[in-house]
């Protein structure tokens, strides 16, 4: 086992929500470009597993190591650079209003002078073109649909050149129509061999790009492995209750 | 009814410059404070956020005529200011007076930033900080810049009532529009027209405020909805 290859250790973790215990004991590991998918029923503890990771989520037990350096004690500054390095896509987009989409995909690498003012721009139209928004870079979010807006977090994240993605149920807030071109451009991100780890509800989604899928309930993993194995072969009941529910 | 302004205009003039001086005054230091305590009372730290709430909860809940005297005679003890005659009034008077405009207005400017910031969604902050900006540059670059858009309207609210208020001074020998008003009304002893004149100055000076404000928040929501 080589502590180069395993990109994202979780071991043990515990999380809280006042007298509500949401996640349990969550142990698991993420190899580089390998993509794990969450599933399970809401309130199950995805989202908040997602979030104890780049630590959106705080004051959790147990270990939690990126690249090997532990995320719930890094200092301040520290948790910054980890943070850049996770780039996070959100359910309800979260795009910055009163910037065009192309100043939400420069601001932080300028502001953190990660790189310079031309670079990021050059860099943030290649990125529109690979999720298909060339010609959106000087609009304001307002007047992109969803799926668009989406789909300029999404190269918002990659403008930071992370080397893992967070995926909290990017396409949960979308039209059905507008859900496969968020798709398409997370499978073309992990074709390029992205490290990725999603939480989706969308299952013909997982099962297809899914190295690992983790299935969580009642603050536990209660199942995982390779989507043929969770999708097709397992016994565990809770499983097959649930897949067959949203299948 | 008006004549007297002929003799008189150069009084209301000199008003009126002071009555704008400490209005400006009065509201910058009102948004430095209010972006202050606002910090301070959203803070973590508890101790800051109940300094913040005591101040805000002293001054809203004290009348500013006391505010005002209170500060003046303090101010008088401690700071040594040089009786230096500035538009009519020495300069003791007007610096504490527009201090105390500023600390004033500043409990309610803080109160509408808060109601402003709280109004942005947490997902804002969110999405800043897992791009890995500090706290700091999240606040000020991407809530703040949101927030004072949506408060624009009650900015403007605080701002016109401050300049209105600001008549109190007058308890501490500030000569501005309203002093000067009923100086000229005790010369000619009748106050009904030099306080319509100074009702009139109000009038103008909120107005034009008010207009600034409206183009302000054109300015700033024109470019929200531009669309491709």
């Amino acid at each position: 086992m080589s502590a180069e290859e395993k990109i994202i250790e979780v071991d043990n973790l515990k999380k809280s929500f006042g007298e509500n215990i949401v996640l349990k004991d969550i142990s698991f590991n993420v190899k580089k470009s390998e993509k794990v998918v969450l599933i399970g029923p809401s309130g199950g503890g995805k989202s908040t597993l997602l979030r104890c990771l780049n630590r959106l989520e705080d004051d959790y037990e147990g270990k939690v190591l990126f690249e090997g350096e532990n995320v719930n004690g890094a200092s301040k500054e520290k948790l910054r650079v980890l943070r850049q390095k996770m780039g996070m896509v959100f359910q309800q987009f979260n795009l910055f209003p009163h910037k065009t989409v192309l100043e939400n995909i420069t601001f932080s690498p300028i502001k953190l002078k990660l790189e310079a003012p031309k670079i990021a721009v050059a860099h943030a139209h290649e990125l529109l073109k690979q999720v298909g928004l060339s010609e959106k870079a000087a609009a304001y979010p307002q007047s992109l649909s969803g799926g668009q807006q989406q789909r300029v977090a999404i190269a918002r994240a990659l403008a930071m050149r992370p080397e893992v993605m967070l995926f909290d149920e990017p396409t949960s807030a979308l039209d059905p129509e507008m859900v496969g071109d968020v798709l398409d451009v997370m499978e073309g991100l992990a074709k390029d061999g992205m490290t990725m780890i999603i939480v989706t509800h969308e299952m013909s989604f997982a099962q297809n790009i899914a190295d690992k899928v983790l299935f969580m309930n009642d603050g536990m993993i209660a199942d995982s492995g390779t989507a043929e194995y969770i999708f097709k072969k397992t016994n565990n009941t809770r499983t097959r209750a649930f897949l067959s529910k949203v299948m | 009814m008006f004549d007297f302004l002929k003799q008189y205009y150069p009084v209301f003039v000199e008003g009126t410059a002071q009555t704008i001086i400490i209005s400006i005054i009065g509201i910058l230091i009102g948004i430095l404070l209010g972006l202050i305590f606002v910090m301070m009372r959203l803070s973590k730290i508890k101790v800051l956020s109940y300094i913040a709430r005591v101040y805000i909860a002293i001054v809203r809940g004290t009348p500013a005529m006391i505010q005002v005297m209170l500060i003046y005679y303090t101010l008088s003890k401690v700071l040594e200011v040089p009786q230096i005659q500035f538009l009519g009034s020495g300069l003791d008077r007007v610096i504490p007076g527009s201090i105390a405009l500023g600390i004033n207005s500043g409990a309610y400017t803080a109160e509408i930033f808060r109601s402003g910031i709280i109004s942005i969604p947490k997902g804002q902050t969110e999405a800043g900080l897992s791009l890995g900006l500090s706290d700091r540059t999240t606040m000020f670059s991407i809530v703040l810049p949101q927030a004072v858009r949506n408060i624009l309207p009650a900015l403007g609210n605080e701002f016109i009532s401050l300049v209105k208020e600001s008549s109190v001074l007058f308890y501490i020998g500030v000569q501005e529009v309203t002093a000067q008003a009923l100086g000229v009304g005790g010369t000619l002893y009748d106050f009904v027209p030099p306080l319509i004149v100074a009702a009139l100055i109000y009038f103008v000076l909120t107005f034009i405020l008010s207009q600034l404000m409206q183009l302000l928040e054109k300015k700033m929501g024109r470019k929200y909805l531009q669309s491709n």
